[in-house]
C-alpha cells in the first residue's frame, strides 16, 4: 500500500528482506486487482480506512470494535442527508463523520472504563445497537430491506462523486497518521500502549489519550462508512454485522498496532487475499467449484499463518529506524552556553535553599485492614536528600505512590507549596513536579532508551498535535531540542552509548539509569527514587552517589528508598526510618545508624 | 568427568547485540561459585541460557555428563537445575502453598516432594506461618524466601540464583546468605549472580568474573578478594 513505500527506500539495506517482499506482494496484488475491476480499488481503499480506525484504538491497547458500528451510523447518516434531505455528498460525508464523533463521546464516557476483552463485548454491542436500531426505523433507513440509494435515495446523482475524494483522503489520514507517530503526541500515546502508570507518572494523561483515540477511531470510521455508502449505491444492515467489526479488527491485527502503515497492510492483504484465491481457483479449478466456502477457507488459514509467522503484526517484522538523537548540523554551542545541568534543575528559579516543599501531616493508608503507613508527619525541603529506611514491608514504597498521587491516603495531608495535593492523582501530582522511579522498573519496554527520555519530557514540551501536522518549523525545533537535551542527560548517567537500543532489552541496571534519566527529564522539583541501586554492584553504586549529590547541589529535593546502606550514609541528609508502617527514628544519619530501634529493627548488631 | 556442570564456549545473542561471548567454566558438586561482574557483562544471561530460558546461539552446556544447550527449559528442570530469577518472579495470586507445590510441577515422587516441602518450612519458618497467605501479600524478603523454596521443590542438584540479595534489608541480606551456606550443606550446589559481589564471595568457594560477555578472571573467592584489580574494579571500598 501506499504506507509502505517510502519506509521500504529508506532501510531496505538492513533487517531481514521477507517483510519488504511480502509488502511489495501484497501492493502488487492490490494493483492487480484494482486494474482488473475498478470497484475493488474503492473496497481497499475503505477497507484501509477501517483498518486505520480500528488501530487507532488498538495502538493504545484498547481493545474496541466499534468501528463496524460507527461506519454504519456513518454510511446511514451520510445516505440519509444525500438522499433524502438533498444535502451535496462532500457536505455529507464529513457530517456523517462528525455524527460519528458525537456519538462516540457519548457511549464513550461510560465504555471506556471498560478494559480489555469487557470494552471488546461492550463496544461489540454497540455494534448491535446501531444494526437493530437501522431495523427499526424503516422509514429513516430502509430497515432490513435496506436502503437503495438508486431509487429512495437518489442514487444516480452520487454515483459519479464517489472515488475522486476516497484516495486523496485515505492519503491524507496516512499523512495525519504518519506525522503524529513523530511527535509529542504520537510519543505519549506509545507511553500509553506500553505502560500507562508510568505514562501516568510522567504528567502525561492517560484518560484524555485514550478518550482521543476511541473519538479519532470513530471519525474515520464514519469516513469509512459514508464513501462505502456513495461507493456502493446501496445499504443493507447485514453489511456491518458483526463478522465485519471481526474482519476490521484483523486487518489491523494482522498489520500490527505498532506502527500505522501496518493496517493499511493488513487490509491490502486480507482484502486481495480472498479474491485472488476465488478468482485463481474460479478459472484453473473449475471443478471445485461446488465448494462455494473453499476460498474463504484458505484465506482463512493464510490468515493464521501470517500471525504465526508474525505474531506482533506484519509491521513488528520490519526494522525500526532509530531516531536520530544529535540531528545533524546542531551543536549544543549554537545556543550559546547553557546553565549546569539545565535539563535537571527546576525551571522556575529555585527560591531559597531550604523552602519546604513537602509536607506530610498524619498520613496513613490501609490495605483491607492492615495499616501500611500510619500517622506519618515529616517536611521535605529544597535541595536535601532524605533516606527512607526500614525493613521490607514496612510501608516504604506505600510512601512513594501516596505522594506520586498513584493511591489516595486514607487519612491525613500532603501539601504541596502549601496546597493540598492528596486524591489528585498521578498525572497532576508530576505536572507539579514529583517525579519518581519504580522498584520494579517501568519502562517503556518497546521504545528506544533515548524516546523513554524524551517521553519524560512531556510536560515541558508545549506543541500541539496540529503543529506536528503542519509540521511548523516550532514544533520541529522543540522535538529537536528536547532530543539533544535528553541525550544531554543520558551522557550524565553514562547511557548515551545506549540511546538507540530498545528499553526493554537493557540489563537490570542498565534499566534502572534508564529510569533515572527519564524521570529527571521531566524537570522535577522532588525525585523519589525506589531502590535505585537494586542491581548495581558497589562500583556503579558509587557512581549513583556522585550523581546524586550532584542533583542536590541543582536543588532538586530527593527521596531516597534503598538498602545499600552505603549510598545511604554517603548521600542523604536526613533520614527517616519506618518500621510497620510508622515513623521510628528521623535525624541525621549517624545519629540514626547509632539509634537503638533502628539497630534493632533494621541495621542489625554484627 | 567430575564436574556437575560444564560450560564450554557459550554464545547468547539478542538480535545483533553479544551478551555473552565464548564462556567456558565449570561447577563442581557442591561447590558455591558466586558469578561478578558490571551491569551488562552476561551474568543474567548466562543464568538464563543454562535454565533454557534463553537459548543459546553457541557453545554446549554439560550437566551431569549430558549435553542440555537445546534443552526445553521445563526438561532441564527435570534434569536437576532449578534457577531463581531475578526480581523473584512469584506468583503473586497464588498462595504461598500453591507456589511451593508448582515448584515441584516436574516431580512424580509424592513422598519426597512431601518431605521437600516440610523442609522447606524448616528452612524457611516465615513460609511456614504464612503457607495460606497470597504471594503477593509478602514482604520483599518472605518473597525471595518463597522464590528460593520453590525452586528446591523442584529437588535440583544445581540451584542457580540471580540477585537473591536484590531490594533486601541488611539484616535480610545476611539471613538469606546463612540460608544459602545452609542450602549447601544438605548437597546442593549452588551457582549465584551477585552484585554484593564481597558477600557473595565469601560465601561461595570460587568465584567467576564476568566481563563483557566473557570471562575476566577465575578463582578461588579468596583469591579474588585479595585481588586488587577486581577491588579495585568489582568490590569498591571495604
Amino acid at each position: 500500500m501506499s504506507g509502505a513505500r517510502p519506509m521500504a527506500r529508506r532501510a531496505a539495506s538492513e533487517g531481514p528482506k521477507w517483510p519488504w517482499i511480502a509488502a511489495f506482494l501484497i501492493v502488487a496484488a492490490d494493483a492487480y486487482l484494482c486494474a482488473c475491476d475498478p470497484r475493488d480499488l474503492d473496497r481497499l481503499l475503505i477497507n484501509s480506512m477501517l483498518a486505520l480506525s480500528a488501530f487507532a484504538t488498538l495502538h493504545v491497547r484498547m481493545l474496541s470494535l466499534a468501528s463496524a458500528g460507527f461506519a454504519a451510523v456513518g454510511a446511514y447518516t451520510s445516505a440519509i442527508l444525500a438522499a433524502k434531505l438533498g444535502w451535496p455528498v462532500y457536505a455529507s460525508i464529513p457530517a456523517a463523520a462528525l455524527a460519528c464523533g458525537a456519538v462516540a463521546m457519548v457511549i464513550g464516557l461510560p465504555v471506556l472504563r471498560l478494559k480489555d476483552v469487557y470494552l471488546a463485548i461492550c463496544t461489540l454491542g454497540f455494534g448491535e445497537v446501531v444494526r437493530v436500531s437501522i431495523i427499526l426505523l424503516p422509514g429513516l433507513t430502509g430497515g432490513s430491506t435496506g436502503a437503495n440509494l438508486s431509487t429512495g435515495f437518489g442514487y444516480e446523482t452520487m454515483k459519479q462523486t464517489r472515488t475522486w475524494a476516497l484516495a486523496p483522503t485515505l492519503a491524507v489520514l496516512c499523512y495525519l497518521f504518519w506525522s503524529a507517530s513523530k511527535s509529542r503526541t504520537g510519543r505519549a500515546l506509545r507511553a500509553i500502549r506500553e505502560n500507562p502508570e508510568a505514562a501516568e507518572a510522567m504528567g502525561i494523561d492517560v484518560v484524555a489519550g485514550r478518550n482521543f483515540a476511541f473519538l479519532a477511531s470513530a471519525l474515520i470510521a464514519g469516513l469509512a462508512g459514508a464513501f462505502y455508502a456513495h461507493s456502493v449505491g446501496s445499504l443493507e444492515n447485514g453489511d456491518f454485522r458483526f463478522s465485519r467489526a471481526v474482519d476490521i479488527l484483523g486487518y489491523a491485527v494482522l498489520g500490527g498496532s505498532g506502527a500505522w502503515f501496518g493496517p493499511v497492510l493488513g487490509a491490502g492483504f486480507l482484502t486481495a487475499l480472498p479474491i485472488l484465491i476465488r478468482d485463481g481457483l474460479g478459472s484453473s479449478l473449475g471443478f471445485l467449484k461446488g465448494f462455494a466456502q473453499l476460498p474463504n477457507i484458505l484465506s482463512g488459514l493464510a490468515l493464521m499463518l501470517v500471525i504465526i509467522l508474525a505474531p506482533g503484526g506484519l509491521a513488528s517484522a520490519f526494522p525500526r529506524l532509530p531516531e536520530r538523537g544529535r540531528p545533524e548540523g546542531r551543536r549544543r554551542q549554537a545556543r550559546g552556553p547553557r546553565p549546569e545541568g539545565a535539563a535537571a534543575a527546576p525551571s522556575s528559579a529555585a527560591g531559597p535553599k531550604g523552602k519546604v516543599l513537602l509536607s506530610l501531616k498524619g498520613l496513613g493508608r490501609s490495605f483491607g485492614g492492615v495499616e501500611a503507613l500510619a500517622d506519618l508527619s515529616f517536611d521535605m525541603e529544597e535541595g536535601v536528600t532524605y533516606g527512607l529506611i526500614g525493613p521490607n514491608g514496612a510501608g516504604k514504597t506505600t510512601l512513594i505512590n501516596l505522594v506520586s498521587g498513584f493511591i489516595p491516603p486514607s487519612h491525613g495531608k500532603i501539601e504541596w507549596l502549601g496546597r493540598e495535593i492528596q486524591g489528585l492523582g498521578a498525572c497532576r501530582a508530576a505536572r507539579a513536579g514529583i517525579a519518581r522511579t519504580y522498584q520494579d522498573i517501568r519502562l517503556f519496554a518497546e521504545m528506544s532508551v533515548l524516546e523513554n527520555v524524551v517521553a519524560g519530557r512531556h510536560i515541558r514540551l508545549r506543541s500541539s498535535l496540529p503543529a506536528a501536522w503542519l509540521r511548523l518549523p516550532s514544533e520541529r525545533r522543540e522535538e529537536a531540542d528536547a532530543r539533544e537535551e535528553s541525550m544531554d542527560l543520558l551522557d550524565r548517567l553514562g547511557l548515551s552509548g545506549l540511546a538507540d537500543r530498545e528499553a526493554g532489552k537493557l540489563s537490570y541496571g542498565d534499566r534502572r539509569r534508564v529510569e533515572i534519566a527519564r524521570a529527571l527529564a521531566l524537570e522535577p522539583r522532588l525525585l523519589m527514587l525506589d531502590e535505585p541501586a537494586a542491581g548495581m554492584n558497589e562500583r556503579e553504586t558509587a557512581a549513583l552517589g556522585d550523581f546524586i549529590v550532584d542533583l542536590k547541589r541543582q536543588g532538586v529535593a530527593l527521596l531516597m528508598v534503598e538498602h545499600h546502606m552505603d549510598l545511604i550514609m554517603d548521600v542523604c541528609d536526613e533520614i527517616v526510618v519506618l518500621d510497620f508502617g510508622r515513623k521510628i527514628a528521623q535525624g541525621a544519619p549517624a545519629e540514626v545508624a547509632r539509634d537503638e530501634a533502628v539497630l534493632e529493627a533494621y541495621l542489625g548488631r554484627d | 568427568m567430575g564436574s556437575l556442570l560444564e560450560v564450554r564456549g557459550l554464545e547468547v545473542r539478542y538480535g545483533n547485540i553479544e551478551a555473552v561471548r565464548g564462556l567456558s567454566f565449570a561447577v563442581e558438586e557442591g561447590s558455591i561459585v558466586a558469578v561478578i561482574g558490571a551491569n551488562g557483562a552476561g551474568k543474567s544471561s548466562t543464568l538464563l541460557a543454562l535454565s533454557g530460558l534463553v537459548r543459546a546461539s553457541g557453545g554446549s552446556i554439560t550437566f551431569r555428563g549430558r549435553e542440555i544447550a537445546a534443552l526445553r527449559a521445563d526438561l532441564i528442570v527435570r534434569a536437576g537445575l532449578a534457577q531463581v530469577p531475578e526480581g523473584r518472579a512469584i506468583l503473586a495470586p497464588l498462595s504461598v502453598a500453591e507456589n511451593l507445590e508448582l515448584g515441584a510441577w516436574t516431580r512424580r515422587d509424592a513422598v519426597a516432594t512431601a518431605a521437600d516441602l516440610e523442609r522447606v518450612y524448616a528452612v524457611f519458618p516465615a513460609l511456614a506461618d504464612r503457607r495460606s497467605r497470597l504471594a503477593g501479600s509478602l514482604s520483599g524478603g518472605e518473597q525471595q524466601m518463597l522464590a528460593i523454596g520453590r525452586a528446591l521443590m523442584a529437588s535440583p542438584r544445581l540451584l542457580l540464583l540471580d540477585e537473591p540479595s536484590m531490594g533486601l534489608a541488611p539484616k535480610l541480606v545476611s539471613a538469606i546468605f546463612g540460608t544459602l551456606a545452609d542450602i549447601r550443606r544438605t548437597g546442593t550446589t549452588i551457582l549465584l549472580v551477585e552484585q554484593n559481589a564481597r558477600q557473595a564471595l565469601r560465601l561461595a568457594d570460587r568465584g567467576l568474573v564476568l566481563s563483557h560477555g566473557s570471562l575476566f578472571k577465575t578463582g578461588p573467592s579468596a583469591e579474588l578478594l585479595a585481588d586488587p584489580a577486581i577491588v579495585e574494579a568489582f568490590l569498591g571500598k571495604a
